[in-house]
């Protein structure tokens, strides 16, 4: 260790490492508030070349690494527990030229995503990868991560949007891998093995990411429902609307309830229904609208509803179903979930989880919100007043293992988004299969034979 | 007793547009904004929205310019107003030709009270309210606000911030005046106008905005009206505030407190 410790004072900048206990407090967590942050020291280079420097002196050392962004993950794939280096590309943001034409942005793996697509839309373009936390996200841990968010339906996930990266492996080779190539039919495309690694394989130091145009037209409705069934109908009827959707969202009564209490925030409706859809759209069709909305009221499947008439009334529909996650964990101690189910099988799922909790669990509370147009649910049971945190904790572990056994069964994912990280180890099998688990641990020792590289995370 | 309302809906950039002034510095540049109804307006819909929920009687919405007003006389129509005016005009307007046209609908509806915007969020010059009132020889309540704060329980039940007495005869204000409230009141028929304290506008629901496209908007012309157009007023030069220096990033706390010191000449 002094080795180490000597000759990163003698190669690198003097604020190259912290052992601030602050520092290393912060730097150490991410938004999974599970784990107690413990790590030995903080680095932040500034290039990619001093993180090729920094990891091959790692690796020749036996260091343990653990790649960080914004810290915005709730898998835990970013915390430092066991006294590992965090490297934190945040130092590295820098932003390139717009390339209006190739419609392509090279950034560094520090740069905060929104700050990516104010750049973009400078040029009416757009980033499309959009989510909650966007503004302290960061876009190195967004594509390691493959993270979702609300607008995958309409255009997928990061890794459709990542065109090259330039990676660096434990022993501090780098990689330049695509470049800024929409087409390069040449062998394995390396790039996407990267892409959702969740920092166990390399660390993702700069990307030239893909860009498309800004939609001309967006529209945004709040609908009142009265229960998850007419949620699924609403949008077998948005499937089939006269617009493209971008986004379809829903929350439960639960959820409003909770934002209502943090941000005194509520739906612009007479009542609280049980359930609201936020549905997001791009060049409706004027004409052919009204006929659709009307039918959705003739045939009762909405109760109620409202559409955004500018872009402040959009911004604040969108916070009663953004606010939501946050809320959860102001006004309690939510256990968090975030599962992916065929959109065939999300009703019959619910319908036993809910029976699960009720028979299991009674009293216990329910916040359901997510991504429902990709089969994304975000399942948080909240912590009963009355239970300590350590039993609830426990509790919740045999709820997962029988949640899972749902999942597993309607052939859905343990985790949808989020990622595997420490969290979700233990259920990865559920949805992977032995075979691609071992194979998963071979590339893994392939990259990284010493296993220094984010350690303890996904495998 | 039930009430008829008169409001108005001028058609306004939409503050969430990035607004440019043109290169020759006599307007801004129009390609790309999105417009919307002047908030100060929409918060006088609503207003008298409230009023006739608890009172009885009808909301006349009125706006005057293009057909492009449209989409704000049924925006308000869409929150429930009851039917919209519209005066037909294309080309250069100021407030007094805008006063003149309202004075001639007030003039054929006798509304009970006519409730304006304090001013247009576009060139905020705050004087259409006033010529309304004088020509009308009506009294005029200005700047009207609530007693109770936004988040209050009377602004949840939507409760209407202008209190109607029991005679039917008149209305109390509650005003913002320097460091406090004032309240006055005043016969009917008046003009009241609004400040952003008085409610927050409800959304236009579903039902309402499909409701909106067959409520009917009956057009006038100025000229039908009598009322010459001509600006008196006209806009000479537009331009940016000039552009504040962009700040600089100093290394540490030693050179903050020197050039605080040398240049600021803060401390």
């Amino acid at each position: 260790m002094q080795a180490f410790l000597d000759a990163l004072t003698r190669d690198f900048p003097a604020d190259f490492a912290s052992r601030d206990a602050a520092d290393l407090a912060t730097y150490g967590g991410d938004w999974t508030k599970v784990y107690t942050p413990a790590p030995s020291l903080l680095v932040r280079p500034r290039s990619t070349d001093e993180v090729s420097r920094f990891l091959k002196l790692a690796s020749t050392h036996g260091i343990a690494v653990v790649p960080s962004g914004g810290r915005t993950g709730l898998a835990g794939g970013a915390v430092a527990k066991d006294g590992e280096v965090v490297l934190s590309l945040e130092r590295m943001r820098a932003i390139a030229a717009v390339d209006p034409v190739a419609l392509t942005l090279h950034v560094e793996a520090g740069a905060i995503t929104e700050v990516v697509h104010q750049a973009a839309a400078q040029h009416g373009l757009l980033w499309p990868i959009d989510f909650a936390s966007k503004g302290s996200s960061m876009v190195g841990g967004n594509i390691a991560t493959n993270a979702g968010g609300v607008r995958v339906i309409r255009y997928g996930l990061t890794r459709q949007w990542v065109l090259g990266l330039t990676v660096v492996t434990m022993t501090g080779e780098v990689m330049e891998l695509n470049g800024a190539l929409e087409k390069n039919n040449t062998g394995l495309d390396l790039r996407q093995l990267f892409i959702g690694s969740e920092g166990i394989l390399g660390v993702i130091t700069e990307a030239t990411l893909k860009l498309t145009r800004l939609p001309d037209r967006v529209d945004v409705f709040l609908f009142a429902l009265d229960s998850l069934q007419a949620v699924l109908r609403l949008f077998e009827e948005a499937r089939r609307g006269p617009f493209t959707i971008m986004a379809y969202e829903f929350f439960t009564a639960a959820c409003s309830a909770r934002l209502e209490k943090h941000r005194g925030l509520r739906a612009p409706f007479e009542q609280v229904p049980s359930h609201c859809v936020l549905l997001e759209v791009e060049n409706a069709k004027e004409g052919a609208l009204d006929p659709w909305l009307g039918a959705l009221f003739e045939k009762g499947l909405v109760l109620d509803g409202t559409l955004a008439a500018d872009t402040s009334q959009a911004r604040s529909l969108w916070t009663l179903r953004e606010g939501i996650s946050e809320s959860l964990s102001a006004t309690g101690m939510p256990h968090k979930n975030d599962i992916a189910l065929p959109i065939s099988k999300l009703s019959v799922f619910c319908d036993e989880l809910e029976t699960l909790l009720a028979s299991r669990y009674p009293g216990w509370e329910l916040c359901l919100f997510g991504h429902i147009g990709d089969g994304n649910l975000h399942v948080n049971i909240m912590k009963p007043e009355a239970l300590g945190k350590a039993e609830f904790l426990a509790l919740t572990h045999e709820v997962d293992r029988d949640m899972f056994a749902l999942v597993k069964k309607h052939l859905g994912s343990v985790s949808a988004e989020h990622g595997i990280g420490l969290l979700k180890r233990e259920w990865l099998g559920h949805t992977r299969s032995e075979f691609e688990i071992g194979l998963m641990r071979q590339v893994k020792a392939l990259l990284d034979p010493k296993g220094l590289l984010n350690p303890g995370k996904v495998l | 007793m039930p009430l008829k309302i008169l409001v108005t809906a001028k058609r306004v950039e939409d503050y969430e547009s990035k607004i440019k002034v043109n290169p020759q510095g006599t307007g801004i540049v129009a390609e790309g904004l999105k417009y919307k109804i002047n908030p100060f307006d929409e918060i006088g819909v609503e207003e008298a929205l409230r009023l006739v929920a608890k009172h009885g009687g009808e909301v006349v919405v009125v706006s005057v310019g293009t057909k492009d007003v449209h989409e704000q006389l049924r925006h308000a129509l869409a929150m429930g107003a009851t039917r919209a005016v519209w005066v037909n005009h294309t080309g250069p307007m100021d407030q007094l030709g805008v006063a003149a046209c309202l004075q001639k609908i007030v003039e054929k509806e006798k509304p009970d009270l006519c409730i304006l915007g304090k001013q247009a969020i576009d060139d905020e010059q705050s004087q259409v309210g006033s010529y309304l009132s004088e020509w009308l020889g009506w009294s005029q309540a200005t700047f009207a606000s609530k007693e109770e704060s936004l988040e209050s329980d009377a602004e949840k039940s939507k409760t209407p911030a202008i209190k109607l007495a029991a005679d039917g005869k008149s209305i109390t204000v509650v005003r913002e005046v320097d460091g406090g409230l004032q309240t006055i009141e005043s016969p009917l028929p008046c003009v009241a106008t609004t400040e952003l304290r008085l409610n927050q506008p409800r959304y236009a629901s579903l039902p309402g905005i499909m409701k909106a496209k067959s409520k009917p908007i009956e057009e006038h012309t100025p000229a039908a009206l009598g009322v010459d157009m001509t600006p008196k007023l006209t806009v000479t030069r537009m331009a940016h505030p000039p552009a504040r220096k962009a700040g600089i990033k100093v290394p540490d706390v030693a050179a903050l407190v020197e050039k605080l010191k040398t240049e600021a000449k803060a401390i």
